[in-house]
């Protein structure tokens, strides 16, 4: 799209704006002018010759007004300042799509759901006064629900920002199990940062006597890990010199507030990115395909409304690809348990029904459509994604 | 064998648009290509993207407009106020004494200075919004590979303050702006004007709405909008309402009149309510004295101050919501074992999704079950004796932590890495 173009027709519409703004003036100034030169002149004739002139005088003003003819030539400017305006607007239109609602479907979306869905998008990004505010306004019912989990975790990230692990590591260690069933070292991670914490202030005591503690119940699971911070006691105090002067850097703390969000979020059922930013980019991403296929359908006079299935692909980027899809390459369709995918001993793999259609009977061999290779149906085997 | 591998081929082309379902060598060939650049196909990506703006770039503009017509008509009505006054004078002279024509010009001339200052503030109003047009094509022009996570987020926003405005939660909008410092890129001053005129139609009064229709008369006439001839049915019906029969006649013949060369039927059936009165049972009749009535004209109002200013009637979430909704929706989404990561995997996008037609597949997309990856030539799928497939990468992993050996998640049977095929899917 050129925007710069789009820009530069802007810019002169705000040229003649700006114009037409002193052009005003200019006429206003004019006409107060020719008055005051009129008022003027009136004062400064005698007081006996009075009425005729005076007369005269505002005959003057007046045709010399009419001539300056002050409404044209404010009209004049501003019709010129329309011109622009009009072209502006339709180069917009013309670059841009002027009705996105095209492929709008007219059903009634529930205000509620959606609102709750805003709701806790607004709690989950820790926005919780905008989230409470949101709630009250719009009616909701209480959401301490919604909210308090979310509450929690960003006061343990808060904490984890000015390097206070306390409250990561009393809800690690409230949620070991779940973690560790999550296959999530989480826990043992937290308590290695709070060991070298411990060790960087110098007290190698206070750090072993941490390691007998938190981390000993990890070491028959974590060995290499354990030996490696075991190793840092020798250098207490002077971490940053020492082989292991990687322990230290502050990526640790990103990173492990990064998977601590992760966990938290697995741990109460929700995703990790909050699932309205993920609806609305796969919305803005699918668009632009549903706007050209509304468009087309109209044009074909065919219903938009009521079709059960998209009549073409919307191609969306990987990061919305949440299942496996198998779409046999002969029938082109969706499989499905009636019509799963099956494995041919060449290695391509074609839907049961297309290989029956292929085979024609069971025991007779058939070509792969795909290479020269040839199978029975007995060879194949259904497939599991 | 060595036939398979050129086959498998448009395995892993999410990116690139609507590829061709001929599986010909030339279609694999440009669908190759396009997976294997995403940045150009990625800005072709945000270029369309960016299309769908309209309304981001239209509504100041509509509003600037607005305000320049609004200048543009004062000062002519002023000056030509001052004209005609320097004519009656002028014609008047004879009459009048030397001070009292002098007291009349002088007075004019602070008349046109005060419309001078008038002009200039609105001058400056003016200029405001043209940079406020100018900002949102700034911002449009600013999006890039680089922050595009950062310009998502904040479209997200508009988008979420666009719903509040429409929805009329005029304070989560103003406080979202606020904090996230986007009150450029959003129209809540816009908005704040159709707040004065549906608060009083939430309080039974069509005053306000009946002057926005006198302001942008030529407008609505042009959309042959209905609004203005809705707003004095209502007000009739609130006559007849109080009884008061002989005013709403006289309202009829003055307001409703006019307007029936275009609704006849309409006007006919209030006119009926005369004979029927507020307290009727006739269906028909009885539902204009309702109080929804009220909220059909707010709906109404809403819907032309819309159109005005070049808005979608509906709200721009609930516009991105169901295209995304559609495009994610897969008969998968509704079955047990759903990723938490599709928001399909959650109640209320279910129901909302609900309506909505399936998205539909030409090429097969496989996802390995334990690494979330999508499996391509990069990164094959792999068969394991039992028919479970997942990716090379998550297979390989297991096998070097396991001497060569790998253990199918979801049936718990174990296998050596030599014993796995790898599936050719096109």
């Amino acid at each position: 799209m050129e925007l710069n173009t789009i820009k530069d027709a802007f810019d002169r519409v705000a040229k003649k704006q700006k114009l037409s703004c002193s052009k005003t003036q200019e006429v206003i100034d004019e006409v107060g002018r020719e008055i005051e030169q009129a008022m003027a002149k009136m004062q400064s004739t005698d007081n006996g010759s009075g009425c005729s002139d005076q007369k005269s005088i505002l005959l003057e003003l007046k045709t010399k007004l009419n001539e300056m003819a002050p409404m044209n030539q404010l009209e004049g400017s501003q019709r010129e300042l329309n011109v622009g305006l009009v072209k502006y607007a339709k180069i917009l239109e013309k670059c841009f799509n002027p009705d996105i609602s095209k492929a709008y479907r007219n059903v009634d979306f529930d205000i509620h759901i959606v609102n709750q869905i805003i709701a806790s998008h607004f709690y989950r990004q820790g926005l919780f006064d905008l989230g409470d505010c949101f709630i009250s306004e719009a009616n909701e019912p209480d959401a301490t629900a919604l909210k308090s989990p979310f509450l929690e975790m960003y006061g343990i990230l808060e904490a984890m920002r000015s390097r206070d692990l306390e409250p990561a590591l009393n809800w690690a260690s409230k949620q070991s199990e779940r973690l560790l069933q999550n296959g999530s070292s989480l826990e043992l991670k937290l308590h290695q940062l709070q060991f070298v914490e411990i060790l960087q202030k110098g007290s190698q005591n206070e750090a072993l006597q941490y390691a007998r503690t938190y981390l000993a119940p990890f070491a028959s699971v974590h060995k290499v890990e354990i030996q490696k911070l075991m190793a840092c006691l020798l250098w207490a105090g002077r971490l940053d010199q020492s082989p292991y002067a990687e322990f230290m850097s502050p990526t640790h703390w990103e990173r492990l507030a990064e998977e601590l969000t992760q966990q938290f979020c697995s741990l109460l059922g929700q995703s990790y990115e909050s699932p309205l930013s993920v609806a609305i980019a796969a919305g803005i991403q699918g668009l632009p395909t549903l706007l050209k296929l509304a468009s087309v359908m109209a044009a074909k006079q065919q219903e938009w409304q009521a079709m059960k299935q998209l009549p073409v692909p919307v191609d969306l980027g990987r990061e919305f690809q949440f299942h496996s899809i198998f779409v046999c390459p002969v029938l082109r369709e969706q499989g499905s348990d009636e019509n799963p995918p099956m494995l041919m001993p060449c290695g391509h793999v074609l839907s049961k029904q297309s290989i029956a259609k292929l085979s024609k009977s069971s025991t007779r061999p058939f070509k792969c459509p795909y290479c020269p290779l040839e199978a029975t149906v007995g060879q194949c085997r259904q497939l599991h994604f | 064998m060595d036939m398979a591998v050129e086959s498998p081929s448009t395995l892993g082309n999410g990116d690139s648009p609507a590829a061709p379902t001929a599986s010909t060598p030339a279609a694999a060939a440009v669908a190759a290509a396009a997976a294997a650049s995403p940045p150009s196909s990625r800005m072709l990506q945000l270029a369309e993207s960016l299309k769908l703006e309209h309304q981001f770039l239209r509504v100041p503009l509509e509003h600037f407009k607005k305000t320049i017509r609004a200048h543009h008509r004062c000062a002519e009505k002023e000056v030509s106020a001052v004209l005609s006054s320097v004519a009656e004078v002028a014609d008047r002279s004879d009459a009048m004494s030397r001070d009292d024509a002098v007291n009349h010009l002088s007075s004019l001339v602070s008349r046109l200075q005060g419309l001078k200052r008038k002009l200039e503030e609105g001058s400056r109003a003016e200029n405001l919004q043209a940079q406020r047009c100018r900002a949102r094509l700034d911002h449009l022009d600013s999006i890039d590979v680089e922050n595009l996570t950062e310009w998502s987020n904040t479209r997200l926003k508009r988008i979420l303050v666009d719903y509040m405005l429409r929805m009329s939660y005029y304070d989560t909008a103003k406080k979202l702006a606020e904090t996230s410092n986007i009150q450029d890129l959003v129209d809540i001053d816009v908005f704040l004007e159709a707040k004065k005129v549906i608060d009083s139609l939430q309080n039974k009064e069509v005053g306000p709405a009946l002057a926005w229709c006198a302001e942008n008369k030529s407008r609505l006439k042009k959309s042959k909008s209905k609004l203005e001839f809705q707003l004095r049915l209502q007000e009739f019906i609130e006559l007849v309402r109080a009884d008061n029969n002989l005013r709403a006649i006289q309202y009829a013949r003055k307001y409703l009149a006019p307007w029936g060369a275009t609704y006849m039927k309409e006007l006919q059936r209030v006119m009926a309510t005369l004979a029927f009165r507020s307290n009727t049972e006739c269906p028909a009749y009885k539902v204009l004295f309702e109080p929804m009535q009220w909220d059909y004209l707010v709906e109404q109002f809403k819907q032309e101050f819309c159109r005005l200013f070049g808005m979608t009637l509906e709200p721009l979430l609930n516009i991105y919501l169901q295209a995304g909704l559609s495009a994610l929706k897969t008969p998968f989404c509704f079955e047990e074992g759903c990723t938490k990561e599709d928001p399909l995997s959650q109640e209320g996008f279910r129901k909302l999704a609900a309506p909505l037609p399936f998205s539909k597949q030409h090429h097969s997309k496989l996802v390995c079950y334990i690494t979330k990856e999508l499996m391509d030539t990069e990164n094959p799928p792999l068969v394991l004796p039992n028919g479970y497939v997942y990716s090379t990468k998550a297979l390989e992993e297991m096998a070097s932590k396991n001497d060569g050996r790998v253990t199918c998640p979801r049936t718990g049977e174990t296998f050596n890495i030599s014993e796995l095929v790898k599936a050719y899917i096109s």
